[in-house]
């Protein structure tokens, strides 16, 4: 082991971040699809030979908790040696660290001297992956099959430049080609960036300086989760959530969570959940492991580099059978951000007797997915990914915040200007949900409403939207706040819209979404 | 203009006014610093004349720059404001984008509380849809309604800012001529920030109205009290000189413009000694500024971030970070880290005697013997090393070093924090950094700037004459312009000539306009014409320079070249032009001799300094007013507001301006 000065740790480390954040930025400014360039639904991260997790971007916290699993279930089909310096490899699939289809991963291997030192990974939300419906989202898909094209890994770049071979069979796959390429270009784009500055920090420091600070990173982050660990009383804690439903018509299905809190370790035990659901909101274990390590980073309530050691501290235990291991063939489009959420929310209900200063109530726990796809003229589509955020819970210290994302995901809306100028859609209001909000000492955050009415004969609608019958749940007391609602208004008539549901839109119709309140935290004051 | 009185350049910081004074005639200049009066910025303004030997009758020209709006709108002390805004979206500034900066913190909010409260936000019956076409008028009974509404909150000012005004701002314009009698401050979106993307117009235009109040108020007691008619001016964010009355308009001009002027000065200074790349290095007490400079010019960006609000406008794109001399050293699970907390002038670092504990990176140079132990800063403050000693001695004893090692380390650390803001601002534009040149000012600056250049791989730094008031210089020697910029969305396949040409005739129109009102020829008037291109699909732009007559395939092919420059591919799918953005320049020339700091001349000294690699050796230390020829590092150059450090392995050598060049030694 080389003894390391602790200040090139310090600067090794501003380097790594300062590159996942120019990979993010390098996609939002050359991407095409409003998706990534104005909501901004796509991560970056580096990791080390091996896979580790060392640096990442200030992206969406779901996806770069999965992408601690990204590289190293790669490696175990993918061989190191089969790699050149200058490949990179695109793929999607569930059972390679993944979450859904439409998380779309190019992967770099960054050489130096002849060997791997690290791997760049741009993950970016593409808006369409082909299957049965445009957006890829099919609330009722038996399968995986049904739902996206499944992309194993195959090399998308090499010093050769573009294999276009490959492009070409996933471009004849997708409904908007031409966004497709742009999108995948900049991901590209951002690996390479990623390469260059690995490559400046090992001709700075030396590449076995490096290479000894990625090890230091994981081992600095450990101690610091076990340290917070420490701190929490030993026991076990068990909490639970719900899903609205397993499947159309069905009830409430249940996510839940045993904490065992031993010394400085700890095991979250996921077996207690639902089986396989009969709908799109499966997930896999990497989704799972990602959201109880948001949810236990939380629980530490300390600040420390989110990478690969904050992980070692934890046993993850899920269930085969269950809706977080339901065999590599179920639909897993929702999973990823709904599924996970619950996650998060059963883990804050187990510790709500234990640390509730340092949680909130329940929030907008849910990507808040409206997809509005629109066929064009050249056998082309056009989407429109609607994600909404809602009100925050309610803190021991403060009100909820109106109107924001909270926990696994962070992405933007679009703005009202954007959407009418590019699609055959007129917002009709966008405003604050007032009231929405759950009662309490400090009042849950309210929800947004905004309606879309659509201007073009035919326009193909996906909802992907948790929390329309479960409400977001008030803590310590508070109450809860109100749920999600979708409307549909036609022709006079108004009629609710499933919160996970695919249906054809006509010109004139009205879509109403109005999104949760957040939960309030301690009892309201009477009278 | 005659050639006699002053031209004055100030600048109004956080805890110093600086100002540079040059005389038209002897070209003599004048420069010093008094402390900034936050309650009463006009006196110190006078104070600051007074500094310099002058009184309000001598000054020809006073032009300044001044963080007094951006502070006021950072700290929330803000007058009652009003926003009017299309019926269904009145809540815009509360909705906001959603998206938050701290991934894992639940106990910070995610979103600033928005500008302007509910109860004082008001949605207008009308439509408009992105082409600028009428979905629904706005009929005379609406607008009284709005009056009657207005005069109801007792604000005093309002925003307009009704959806797509940006393509059709009849409207706004409408609205804003029936309430003009019944409320004091009033500003209009298509005014403030004609672009598209109603939050961020929004949150610019209610911006402008809440610092309309603050600045009219204090503008025309300048007015008053310096009466010197288009002789004063302010200094703009983009990077030139307004005229008073256009200000007082459009008051976010000033957001930041003490930084800007200082980008300025050095874009001036890169053109005129031929420095291609340059990168600013402006390090004071709490913040550190930098930005590139390509080809002696700034570059520009749309957006600011200002307590967790956007601000657009076209500004300098100066990239702040929270990390300056006084910002306080941290040993934390991650490591050591500076800033972004800072001891700020009360109690200042723990070396300035006045009860600060807490290690500050002032106190890392204090303990390497880079301060001068026997000069009172200020004329305040004496240096108390022994109590920077004390303040880093926890964490060096956490570490198992000694305190001079962790000194070391700390100022590794505070320029790694530096280098990521460099990285930041050269990585945007595609440009590898190592080519640039390193030019350092503000007060600690000349301190950090060989250290920086070594980590970074920077070969030169310069230090300009004029250092420690080097915004207050380019207050003075930035060109006379103003800048507009609009949402056009023209595509070029199909290319519509005579819509382009009408915007552009309008744009132009709009950029001299206040340069024809402040006396200038409109034949002195230099245009410049910036397309800010993307493909179809993309949202960002990039900025592509043309010339008249327009050239749609030339634009399109260079648009392609900036665009695989910067991101490693370019495309064959369309492209559109986004903006159009139009400067209107009349260059200023100010010719200056080197200037007089207004201190007594001292002789060469030496003490210990610690340098990383080379521990502790005799230092020179050379008053800075009588270098001549080239001096080897370690050495420590100084004047009365500023420390220039050699480091070993460095040389600096000054030229007869009175600029000093930091090189690595050849040997």
């Amino acid at each position: 082991m080389i003894p390391l000065d602790p200040f090139v740790v310090e600067v090794i480390r501003h380097g790594l971040s300062a590159a996942a954040e120019e990979m993010s930025l390098v996609m939002t400014r050359s991407a095409r699809s409003p998706l990534l360039r104005e909501a901004g639904d796509l991560s970056s991260a580096l990791t080390d030979a091996a896979g580790g997790l060392v640096g990442q971007g200030r992206d969406i916290p779901i996806h770069l908790g999965a992408m601690a699993y990204t590289v190293p279930e790669l490696l175990n089909v993918w061989p190191a040696e089969r790699f050149r310096e200058g490949d990179a490899v695109i793929y999607n699939l569930g059972a390679l660290g993944g979450n859904h289809l439409n998380d779309v991963k190019v992967v770099r291997p960054v050489f130096v001297d002849g060997r791997i030192v690290a791997f760049a990974i741009s993950l970016a939300h593409w808006p369409d992956v082909g299957g049965t419906w445009p957006g890829s989202y099919l609330a009722q898909a038996v399968d995986t099959f049904q739902e996206a094209m499944r992309i194993p890994p195959m090399p998308i770049v090499s010093t050769e430049g573009v294999n276009r071979p490959v492009l070409d069979f996933i471009l004849a796959n997708v409904r908007d080609p031409v966004s497709c390429e742009g999108d995948l270009m900049a991901q590209v784009a951002a690996t390479q960036a990623a390469e260059r500055r690995i490559h400046e920090l090992c001709a700075q420091h030396g590449t076995d300086v490096f290479l000894e600070t990625l090890a230091r990173l994981h081992d600095l982050s450990e101690a610091e989760m076990r340290a917070a660990l420490g701190d929490l009383p030993d026991g076990v804690y068990e909490g639970e959530d719900f899903l609205d439903d397993g499947g159309p018509g069905g009830a409430p299905a249940r996510i839940h969570v045993r904490i065992a809190i031993s010394g400085e370790t700890a095991t979250f035990d996921l077996s207690g959940s639902t089986d396989r659901v009969t709908n799109f909101c499966n997930t896999t274990p990497f989704i799972a492991r990602s959201a109880v390590c948001y949810a236990a980073r939380i629980l530490s309530g300390r600040d420390m580099q989110q990478n690969a050691g904050a992980l070692r501290p934890f046993n993850i235990i899920t269930r085969p059978g269950s809706v977080f291991e339901p065999g590599w063939n179920a639909a897993v489009a929702a999973g990823n951000h709904e599924t996970s959420m619950r996650i998060v929310d059963a883990v804050f209900r187990a510790m709500e007797q234990v640390i509730p200063e340092r949680l909130s109530a329940g929030g907008p726990a849910t990507s808040g997915l409206l997809a509005f796809a629109e066929p064009r003229p050249g056998d082309t589509w056009r989407m429109l990914y609607e994600v909404h955020g809602g009100g925050e819970g309610a803190r021991h210290d403060r009100p909820g915040s109106p109107a924001t994302r909270v926990h696994l995901t962070n992405t933007s809306n679009t703005p009202v200007e954007v959407i009418e100028a590019n699609y055959a859609v007129r917002i009709g209001e966008q405003s604050i949900r007032r009231g929405s909000g759950g009662a309490g000492r400090h009042r849950g955050g309210d929800g947004v409403v905004r309606s879309y009415r659509i201007l073009s004969p035919s326009m193909w609608l996906t909802s992907c939207v948790e929390r329309t019958r479960v409400p977001p749940y008030g803590l310590a007391g508070g109450e809860p706040g109100l749920p999600f609602r979708i409307t549909l208004e036609r022709g006079g008539e108004r009629s609710t819209v499933p919160g996970k549901t695919n249906m054809l839109l006509q010109q004139g119709d009205l879509v109403t979404m109005e999104s949760c309140g957040g939960g309030g935290y301690g009892p309201p004051a009477a009278g | 203009m005659q050639d006699t009185g002053w031209d004055i350049g100030t600048d109004i910081g956080g805890t110093f006014t600086d100002i540079l004074a040059v005389h038209a005639g002897t070209q003599e200049a004048r420069i010093a610093k008094v402390p900034s009066r936050p309650t009463a910025p006009v006196r110190a303004m006078l104070e600051a004349i007074a500094a310099v030997g002058l009184a309000p009758g001598e000054v020809r020209r006073f032009v300044h720059g001044t963080t007094r709006v951006t502070n006021a709108l950072v700290e929330e002390r803000l007058p009652k404001v009003a926003l009017i805004a299309t019926a269904g979206f009145e809540d815009v500034l509360e909705v906001g984008r959603y998206r938050r900066e701290d991934l894992y913190r639940l106990d910070v909010p995610p979103k600033p509380r928005p500008l302007v409260p509910h109860e004082r936000c008001f949605g207008l019956r009308e439509r408009l849809d992105h082409t600028g076409a009428i979905l629904e008028g706005l009929t005379e009974a609406e607008i009284a309604r709005a009056i009657a509404w207005l005069k109801e909150t007792g604000a005093e000012s309002v925003a307009i800012c009704l959806l797509h005004s940006y393509a059709n701002p009849v409207h706004e314009r409408m609205l804003a001529e029936a309430l003009a009698p019944h409320v004091p401050h009033l500003c209009v979106s298509h005014e403030v920030n004609p672009e598209a993307r109603e939050y961020e117009r929004a949150s610019s235009t209610a911006f402008n109205a809440a610092a309309m109040p603050i600045a009219v108020e204090y503008l025309s007691e300048l007015e008053a009290k310096l009466p010197l008619g288009s002789g004063l001016q302010v200094f703009h964010s983009a990077g030139a000189m307004v005229p008073v009355p256009a200000a007082k308009r459009r008051p976010l001009v000033m957001a930041a413009s003490g930084p800007a002027a200082g980008v300025s000065a050095s874009a001036r200074m890169a053109r005129e000694l031929g420095r291609p790349r340059v990168l600013t290095f402006d390090m004071g007490g709490t913040t550190t500024d930098v930005c590139l400079i390509v080809d002696g010019q700034a570059e520009m960006t749309d957006t600011r971030m200002i307590g967790g609000r956007p601000l657009r406008q076209p500004m300098l794109a100066v990239h702040s970070i929270g990390a300056g001399g006084g910002s306080i050293v941290k040993l934390g699970p991650g490591g050591l880290s500076v800033g972004p907390e800072s001891a700020g002038s009360e109690p200042g670092p723990a070396c300035y005697g006045r009860g600060g504990q807490r290690p500050t990176i002032t106190d890392a140079n204090a303990i390497l013997g880079y301060l001068d132990p026997e000069v009172k800063l200020g004329d305040t403050i004496t240096l108390d090393i022994a109590a920077a000693e004390r303040a880093v001695a926890p964490i060096a004893a956490e570490l198992g070093l000694g305190v001079t090692e962790t000194a070391l380390g700390i100022l590794r650390v505070a320029n790694a924090a530096m280098a990521r803001a460099l990285r930041r601002v050269t990585v945007e534009r595609g440009v590898d950094g190592r080519d640039c040149t390193l030019l350092a000012f503000g007060g600690g600056g000349p301190m950090h700037a060989a250290g920086l250049a070594d980590l970074y791989g920077l070969k030169e730094v310069i230090v300009p004459a004029a250092s420690s008031a080097f915004s207050a210089l380019g207050c003075l020697t930035a060109d006379f312009s103003f800048l507009q910029q609009r949402t056009v969305r023209l595509p070029l396949d199909g290319f519509a000539r005579k819509v382009f040409e009408e915007r552009l005739v309008e744009l132009t129109h709009d950029a001299i306009a206040p340069l024809i009102a402040n006396g200038i020829p409109a034949r002195e008037i230099a245009i410049e014409h910036v397309a800010l291109m993307r493909y179809a699909a993309q949202s960002d732009s990039l900025p592509v320079p043309f010339a008249l007559p327009f050239d749609p395939q030339a634009i399109v092919q260079e648009f392609h070249r900036r665009h695989h420059m910067l991101f490693g591919y370019a495309t064959e799918e369309h492209c559109v032009v986004e903006s159009l953005r139009v400067q209107a320049r009349k260059p200023s020339i100010i010719p200056m001799a080197r200037p007089n700091v207004g201190r007594p001349a001292r002789p060469a000294r030496s003490r210990r300094c610690v340098f990383p690699g080379i521990g502790a050796t005799d230092t020179s230390i050379l008053p800075r007013e009588t270098l001549g020829g080239s001096v080897n590092g370690p050495a420590i150059i100084e004047d009365a507001w500023s420390t220039v450090i050699v480091p070993p392995g460095w040389q600096a050598r000054g030229d007869d301006a009175g600029n000093l060049f930091l090189t690595r030694s050849t040997a």
